[in-house]
């Protein structure tokens, strides 16, 4: 129980700590030490986080309630094995990215705030990823929401600011959607606490059965938001871009993921399988998904700036999981979870990558990075890696999840979608290697006309390279030995189908 | 003893100009007096009521002047005396920089004791008087500037506010014809034997008595006077304009369809059907201007017309539960918004500054106010484990459970309202804290945080919005034996 209360609070405070301690900018005259100070206090507080977040989740099955808001509102946590997966991601993805900022945020102002944010940021991860209940979830995804809007506005800029309060609006607007249905879980359950195979009572599905799924469609709407579910997308490719690179990395690889989560809680163990398989509402969320599939690789092809495409990126992408989620097939379902661990590695190694490019060139557009693999050539090994992880070629993680997407659709017998959907994703696919390609390309072979004399080497310093190196082997683990994770998530699957 | 508690305020008010103060010190300390030994003596009340009834006044047939102390007082009266002696300990720093200080404070005082009157009153008649009362006294408050603005806003304030007490007197006449009393009875005090045919008549003067007493509680369309009384200083903006005298609109009308039409006698009728319409506008409507607005006090009237709302909304479920809804965002929205109407007040008191778009930057330098300010937002949104949600869960479950479609949708209303909430106040939050890269901050080089008589309420005030979202079962409960008609 104490674990996971320092799971959660721990970075919280750490971070509200560096927050009150470093409100003003660093002075100019002692900006070194100050800076050796704060780095060395955040880089402990990480270590300590994702230490205390490891010993939280040896403890699977340990569930406790805090407190009651009301009688019938506990505020409880629970281990169970979803919770534990997407927290193993973010405590992978926020320190990797976290160190890769040491390097990254030098030259910007307000580097304490950064990290505090960043810090109550993770607390609120290890919450929401252990929350017992809806109403536990919902206080830590608007926390979530929050606590991750100075990331984006962090330069300061005029439509930084603009792109944060965007972000804001449509996570809240989001947030009060899945609000509207929990009122109604609340009146229409016993308890509000998840379990696998829902909790409606079956007098209530008889009776209320065409609002409540009219409700369950407005909550997934509503965290799909989150989740960069089309037509409520929007925010995404303007707020991740725009939040130093580190943060992007974060944003797009685990944050998007709690919409993820929430809509994966909210179909597996609020409403259930049983009450949603072959509504409107699965196939009305199944075109969505498959819609924001093919509209973000599009979009993501026609980009130029780099960062942007890979925000398009994310779009689509996340609609490959949320489609496995809609099919509520077994192995569509593996599939999904499975993409989850992959994407975030990969999507996190991108923007890292991005970021070190950015860093070291001050290049942004595609068309700028001619000859960039002869001048940072680990960097763009990288690059190339988890770009064919996540075109899904194998033997990398991004192969063995579409694989089981593609075949758990198949399977599923659902009319059209059964076949329309492995095409779309396949589609999608080859738009993915051709807007994450032309980089390596260009990067490695410059053409004939390239000046080799300007050539020099700009390798970032290992604080850059080890995070981006570190998660590239991650996602090929992933690919290479994929019966560890899908042993895991066959117990998910067998409990919540 | 219900006696000695209205009068004490009014004679301590009357004689603020009246005595000589030599230093302005004592003057405060008298006035803090006074109205720290009068909440005391309320809450005294309160924990050792009795049933009975004192009558004052006996005027022909059942009309008289009573008072009584039953739950639904306890609320009010518990809730405005707990308020009173800070937002007159926050008046004493603010009005240091405003002229005509004892008249202020005899009004500000006398209101107290008016209020009170509301609160304690037994019947419809005695609520009515005090109504009345409470408009005459309250007018100078909003005249205070005496500006060509300031004499505009009392005139419309006094008009509509007469209008609406007219409406209001007709339910009354009503209530006296076909009600066997006119005192408050939990259900209603209707004669079913005196009805016969007349319902549909009847249910017309209850929209009409709502709409009345609705002017008050700055119901759509009769809201405008509301924004307009800004013009005030801020600690009659705050208190009167965010709790007293607007939740005095409110709470006559539950007192109006709880305790003489009755709950029963409406419930699913066609009235029912366009109070509910007309709240569920408000709500939204309420918010939307906020978010137009750039004034900031006059955005708070506005959000404080959408969140008066909220609470109508709660009363015109017509179910135990919705009043349980209504009366717990009457308390909580009564700490959340005079803690954001202080604030505005210590930035405008501070800096002078009076424009959302003049609050870039301030974060940093008034940390104290701008914290507060926003927790105070976040609760007004509706964050869990902050006052405002507890309340508009209370509200939303309450609607859900009704079973009415349209009360389906007035949860929705609700909703699209707190996104709108986010936006004005978030919005002000944002430019405080995050001002961009360009900005320069000598501009608030003289900004900062302003003394402890200003401060120290809004810290109680915040405290007490973290405590009723942490822990809000007892005060609910509370709630839930007043509905239920026990106390």
């Amino acid at each position: 129980m104490y674990l996971i209360l320092l799971s959660v609070f721990f970075p919280i405070l750490s971070g509200l700590f560096l927050l009150i301690r470093y409100r003003m900018p660093l002075a100019k005259e002692k900006k070194n030490t100050d800076r050796k100070t704060l780095l060395t206090l955040t880089g402990c507080f990480l270590v300590i986080t994702v230490l205390l977040c490891a010993a939280a989740r040896s403890t699977a099955g340990n569930s406790f309630t805090l407190f009651y808001l009301t009688k019938t509102l506990p505020i409880c946590f629970k281990i169970d094995e979803v919770g534990v997966l997407f927290s193993l991601l973010s405590s992978v993805v926020l320190p990797c990215a976290g160190f890769f900022s040491f390097e990254y945020m030098k030259h910007e102002e307000r580097e304490g705030r950064y990290y505090g944010y960043y810090m109550i940021m993770f607390g609120v991860l290890n919450g929401l990823c252990f929350a017992g209940n809806l109403i536990t979830f919902y206080l830590f995804f608007e926390l979530l929401t929050l606590s991750s809007m100075p990331l984006v506005l962090h330069n300061g800029s005029r439509e930084a600011i603009m792109a944060g309060l965007k972000y804001l609006f449509y996570s809240l607007c989001g947030a009060y959607g899945a609000l509207y249905g929990i009122y109604f879980v609340c009146q229409n359950s016993d308890t509000l606490a998840f379990t696998a195979g829902g909790i409606l009572k079956t007098s209530s599905v008889s009776q209320h059965g065409e609002f409540l799924l009219f409700t369950a469609f407005v909550m997934i709407l509503g965290f799909g938001v989150k989740a960069g579910m089309f037509p409520m997308h929007a925010w995404l490719p303007t707020a991740h871009p725009v939040a130093p690179a580190p943060a992007s990395a974060v944003l797009s690889a685990v944050i998007v993921k709690a919409g993820v989560l929430a809509i994966c809680r909210i179909v597996y163990y609020v409403f259930g399988t049983g009450f949603l398989n072959d509504t409107w509402v699965q196939t009305v969320w199944i075109i969505l998904t498959l819609v924001t599939v093919f509209m973000g690789s599009m979009l993501a092809y026609r980009e130029p700036v780099l960062k942007k495409r890979l925000a398009y990126s994310t779009v689509s992408q996340i609609s490959y999981i949320l489609f496995g989620l809609a099919v509520m097939d077994a192995d569509s379902l593996t599939g999904s979870l499975l993409h989850v661990l992959a994407h975030g590695f990969i999507k996190a190694t991108l923007f890292l990558c991005a970021g070190a490019i950015i860093y070291k060139t001050g290049k942004t557009r595609v068309d700028e990075l001619r000859g960039i693999g002869k001048e940072m050539p680990l960097t763009m090994w990288c690059y190339t890696f988890v770009s064919l992880g996540l075109i899904g070629i194998p033997p990398t993680g991004g192969f063995i999840s579409k694989w089981y997407l593609s075949v758990g659709s198949l399977k599923s017998g659902l009319p059209i979608f059964s076949v329309l959907g492995p095409v779309i994703l396949l589609i999608s696919a080859l738009l993915t290697a051709g807007y994450l390609l032309p980089l390596t390309i260009n990067g490695f072979f410059p053409g004939a006309d390239y000046d080799y004399t300007k050539l020099q080497k700009q390798e970032p310093c290992k604080l850059m390279t080890v995070p981006i190196l570190f998660m590239t082997v991650l996602s090929l683990l992933i690919g290479l030995f994929p019966d560890a994770v899908t042993d895991y998530l066959a117990n998910i699957v067998s409990a919540v189908l | 003893m219900v006696i000695t508690v209205i009068l004490i305020p009014i004679i301590a008010g009357i004689l603020v100009p009246a005595l000589p103060f030599r230093k302005r010190w004592l003057k405060e300390v008298f006035l803090e007096t006074a109205v720290v030994v009068n909440s005391i003596l309320v809450w005294y009340l309160l924990l050792h009521h009795s049933d009975s009834t004192f009558l004052l006044a006996h005027f022909t047939g059942n009309l008289n002047i009573s008072f009584h102390v039953d739950g639904m007082s306890m609320v009010f009266a518990g809730l405005v005396s707990f308020l009173w002696p800070f937002a007159t300990l926050y008046a004493f720093e603010y009005m240091t920089k405003e002229n005509h200080e004892n008249v202020f404070f005899l009004f500000y005082t006398l209101t107290y004791g008016v209020t009170l009157g509301i609160a304690f009153a037994a019947n419809l008649l005695t609520m009515y008087f005090f109504y009345e009362l409470l408009t005459l006294v309250t007018v100078p408050l909003v005249m205070h500037t005496l500006t060509r603005e300031a004499v505009l806003a009392s005139r419309k304030y006094f008009y509509y506010s007469l209008g609406g007490a007219a409406f209001a007197f007709i339910g009354l006449i009503m209530i006296i014809v076909y009600g066997s009393t006119t005192a408050f009875i939990p259900g209603g005090v209707l004669d079913v034997d005196k009805i016969g045919e007349q319902t549909n008549i009847l249910l017309l003067v209850y929209v009409m008595a709502f709409m009345g007493f609705g002017v008050k509680a700055a119901v759509c369309p009769f809201n405008s006077w509301l924004p307009q009384a800004g013009v005030a200083p801020t600690p009659v903006t705050a208190l009167l304009h965010a709790v007293a005298v607007v939740k005095s609109g409110a709470f006559a009308i539950i007192r109006l369809t709880y305790y003489s039409f009755g709950a029963d006698f409406l419930r699913g009728t066609w009235a029912q059907t366009v109070v509910m319409g007309i709240v569920m506008f408000t709500t939204v409507y309420g918010c939307s201007r906020a978010v137009k607005e750039t004034h900031i006090k006059r955005r708070l009237a506005y959000s404080t017309i959408s969140n008066l709302s909220y609470i109508l909304f709660g009363v015109t479920i017509m179910t135990p539960l919705g009043l349980v809804g209504a009366l717990s965002h009457l308390v909580f929205h009564a700490f959340m918004k005079i803690s954001s109407f202080f604030c505005a007040g210590a930035v405008m008191h501070q800096t002078r500054r009076h424009y959302v778009h003049e609050l870039n930057g301030l974060g940093y330098k008034m940390p104290c106010v701008f914290g507060i300010f926003t927790v105070s937002s976040l609760a007004l949104m509706g964050v869990p484990g902050l006052a405002g949600f507890i309340s508009k869960w209370n509200l939303a479950t309450a609607a859900a459970a009704s079973g009415t479609p349209l009360a389906w949708g007035g949860i929705a209303c609700l909703l699209v309202s707190a996104l709108l909430t986010a936006i004005y106040m978030l919005g002000m939050v944002v430019r405080a804290f995050f001002p961009g890269k360009d900005f320069d901050y000598d501009t608030v080089a003289d900004a900062e945080d302003p003394g402890w008589k200003m401060l120290l309420p809004l810290f109680v005030f915040t405290v007490f919005i973290v405590l009723f979202g942490l822990r809000s079962q007892p005060l609910v409960n509370f709630f839930y034996d007043v509905a239920g008609g026990i106390l």
